[in-house]
């Protein structure tokens, strides 16, 4: 194949103490494919998932995304942020050290009760009282904060290299197999919150209510009600999600998930306990997702939702990759039909 | 609106009426906003906070050292209070840095000792703080739209009405909005949250921070209203954990609820408690010496009292925020 692959899992391993949950699983998704992970339960699809989404860091192996390992980068921000942090950090440790030294300096010595401040003498006074307190004292005291402040944010930064949100916003777009909404929210303010990365207001254009809010605020609502449209739940956008029954709550959680406009779109189960009925409208939903462009990574159990619609399965067992290939290839794999196919069908 | 105007129409009808309601509901205005910064924390983000009282003893002596005139800044009311809440929100900047990696219990309890902290280093820091006498006298606020601030409660109630409305309207702007939605969508599911892009710590600092800067406010308007900062202690757990009931009582995440709550709380601590004292006393129930004589004595009876019965009968509170978000069509 000629097109780069829009995702890649490279040799990706899974260890939790002794438990090895993905042993040396690869594939690889092109651009545009519904790609499905099938498996019987336990095999370790959903840690996969979580793998790719920077729940789970792998413990070997890569995932990679449009080429690249999706994490924050080293760039000048991150300078600018530790280093800002440890300046700051070392002036308020140096001035919290000595509070009451320089206190007594500057604002008690120039100060006559009744008398005007004369702010530019008092602020000279800091100079010669940091230098009486002593040279080592007031650099110690500062060169602990900076060490503590830049330190802090630097772990801070590599801690949250690849968390979930980093994921997301790289365009990665998931729902959950037990679906994990904003309950007490409603449904079109759960589509908003998926919104969160796409939208730009600041928390003083939001506190004030500026021009730019009220913009956003119109054509943020549009987008979600022509979202909810799509999955076919804008007659219940203002019910708390909560309420949704179950079949609609999974839409829901798609309709949330393509809110930040991703490239690839992960579904954990989405037909699990599903009707027939809401089963076929769902594999329509799917294909109409990929034809909107959104490559679409799938785990399944229902046979029926697997074979129509993916271009591409894999199938996993005990954690490791048994088979590749089109749903005809699967469908006649020996290994497959004995691991799961044949045990579903006869069940 | 409805609480608004019930407000305004209190304000006006007082003092032709002497209901004398004026006076007590000061302190309820200044409860109300200790409220709704802890709301923002704990209604709205889904954190428990039980240093509250840390933010509003450096809210009360950052007004005072704004104010006072045995300092040399000696600000006006407005600029002290803008002051005053910067550096609240400082504070809760500080605290949140190292602090809300933490989850559940664990991030009470470091807030819990940091309400204990703040008091000891206000103390301790007698050079500036002047220890545990306090900062005072601090100058009475000279707003002439508001009236001469002399004896009379009226004027500190109108300017304690309009910060509190400010207030509200502060809350509600941040709630219906991307950064409010955040704060809801961490409470709800802080994977769910994460994996829609939401840095929660990042998400959770800004409500902490926006909860330090109103609770200081209130803290300011405590100074203000006493002229005096009154000794570190006063700002002690009793506090927190007073701000704590009103906002379950009036119902988590719901702004209105706070208002209901703090009317109820210090309400009946402040006004229904010292009537039904003194009506007691006349009718000869009880007298002066008598341990039920003084309200005080029964006021921590009564609150345990209405929470017990509050969790049993309405967990969510007075006004549930679910209603709430339902009136108001659930977005917008």
């Amino acid at each position: 194949m000629s097109v780069a692959p829009l995702l890649e899992v490279d040799r990706v391993t899974m260890r939790f103490g002794g438990l090895v949950a993905n042993e040396d699983v690869s594939f690889a998704v092109q651009p545009g494919q519904v790609f499905a992970v099938i498996g019987p339960n336990g095999a370790g699809k959903t840690t996969m998932f979580n793998a790719i989404t920077g729940v789970y860091q792998p413990s070997s192996g890569e995932v990679r995304f449009q080429g690249k390992v999706v994490r924050k980068s080293f760039a000048a921000r991150l300078l600018l942020r530790v280093g800002g942090t440890a300046i700051a950090a070392a002036i308020s440790c140096m001035l919290a050290v000595n509070a009451v030294a320089l206190w007594k300096a500057v604002i008690v010595a120039n100060y006559v009760y009744g008398e005007p401040f004369l702010w530019g003498k008092a602020i000279g006074c800091i100079g010669p009282a940091l230098s009486q307190v002593g040279a080592l004292w007031t650099w110690g005291s500062a060169s602990v904060g900076a060490l503590l402040g830049g330190g802090g944010a630097f772990v801070l930064w590599l801690r949250t290299r690849r968390t979930p949100d980093v994921v997301a916003a790289a365009g990665i777009a998931r729902t959950f197999q037990n679906i994990r909404l904003f309950g007490e929210l409603s449904v079109l303010e759960n589509v908003l919150v998926g919104m969160h990365g796409r939208l730009r207001t600041s928390y003083f254009t939001n506190l004030l209510r500026l021009p730019a809010y009220w913009r956003e605020h119109a054509d943020s609502d549009a987008r979600a009600m022509e979202l909810l449209r799509f999955v076919g739940l804008d007659a219940r956008a203002h019910d708390a999600a909560r309420n949704l029954p179950y079949g609609l709550q999974r839409r829901l959680e798609i309709a949330r998930a393509l809110a930040s406009r991703p490239r690839l779109l992960l579904l954990d189960e989405p037909a699990a306990g599903m009707n027939p009925t809401e089963t076929v409208a769902l594999m329509e939903l799917i294909r109409r997702i990929r034809d909107t462009g959104v490559t679409v990574l799938l785990i399944e159990h229902h046979m029926r939702v697997v074979m129509g619609v993916s271009d591409r399965i894999c199938v996993l067992n005990f954690g490791k990759r048994i088979a590749e290939g089109t749903p005809e290839q699967i469908r006649n794999d020996p290994a497959c039909i004995e691991a799961y196919l044949g045990k579903e069908e006869l069940g | 609106m409805l609480l608004l105007a019930a407000a305004v129409v209190l304000g006006i009808i007082d003092g032709p009426l002497k209901l004398g309601l004026v006076d007590p509901m000061r302190g309820v205005l200044i409860f109300a906003l200790l409220g709704l910064g802890l709301n923002i924390v704990t209604g709205f983000t889904g954190l428990l906070h039980l240093g509250m009282a840390a933010f509003m003893a450096i809210g009360a002596y950052a007004f005072a050292i704004s104010t006072c005139d045995i300092y040399p800044f000696q600000l006006g009311f407005w600029p002290a209070l803008g002051v005053t809440a910067v550096a609240g929100a400082l504070a809760g900047f500080l605290l949140g840095a190292p602090t809300l990696g933490l989850r559940g219990d664990y991030l009470a309890i470091v807030t819990l000792g940091f309400g204990e902290i703040a008091q000891d280093v206000l103390k301790n820091l007698d050079a500036i703080t002047k220890g545990t006498q306090g900062i005072n006298p601090l100058p009475p606020p000279s707003l002439p739209l508001f009236g001469e601030f002399g004896s009379s409660p009226a004027p500190w109630y109108w300017l304690f009405l309009a910060i509190t409305v400010l207030a509200v309207f502060a809350c509600r702007n941040l709630e219906r909005s991307r950064t409010g939605r955040a704060w809801l969508a961490v409470r709800e599911d802080e994977l769910a949250a994460s994996c829609m892009g939401i840095a929660p710590i990042p998400v959770k600092m800004y409500a902490f921070a926006t909860g330090a800067a109103l609770a200081a406010i209130a803290g300011g308007m405590w100074a203000s209203l006493y002229a005096s900062t009154g000794e570190p202690g006063n700002y002690d757990f009793q506090i927190s954990i007073l701000a704590l009931c009103i906002v379950i009582v009036g119902g988590m995440g719901s702004i209105n609820g706070v208002l209901v709550g703090a009317l109820a709380m210090i309400g009946v601590a402040n006004i229904a408690l010292p009537k039904l004292a003194s009506w007691l006393q006349q009718k000869g129930v009880v007298n002066a010496s008598n341990v039920l004589g003084s309200p005080n004595n029964w006021k921590y009876l009564v609150f345990g009292l209405v929470l017990v019965v509050m969790m049993r009968v309405r967990p969510d509170g007075l006004l549930p925020a679910r209603l709430e978000r339902r009136k108001a069509g659930g977005s917008a």
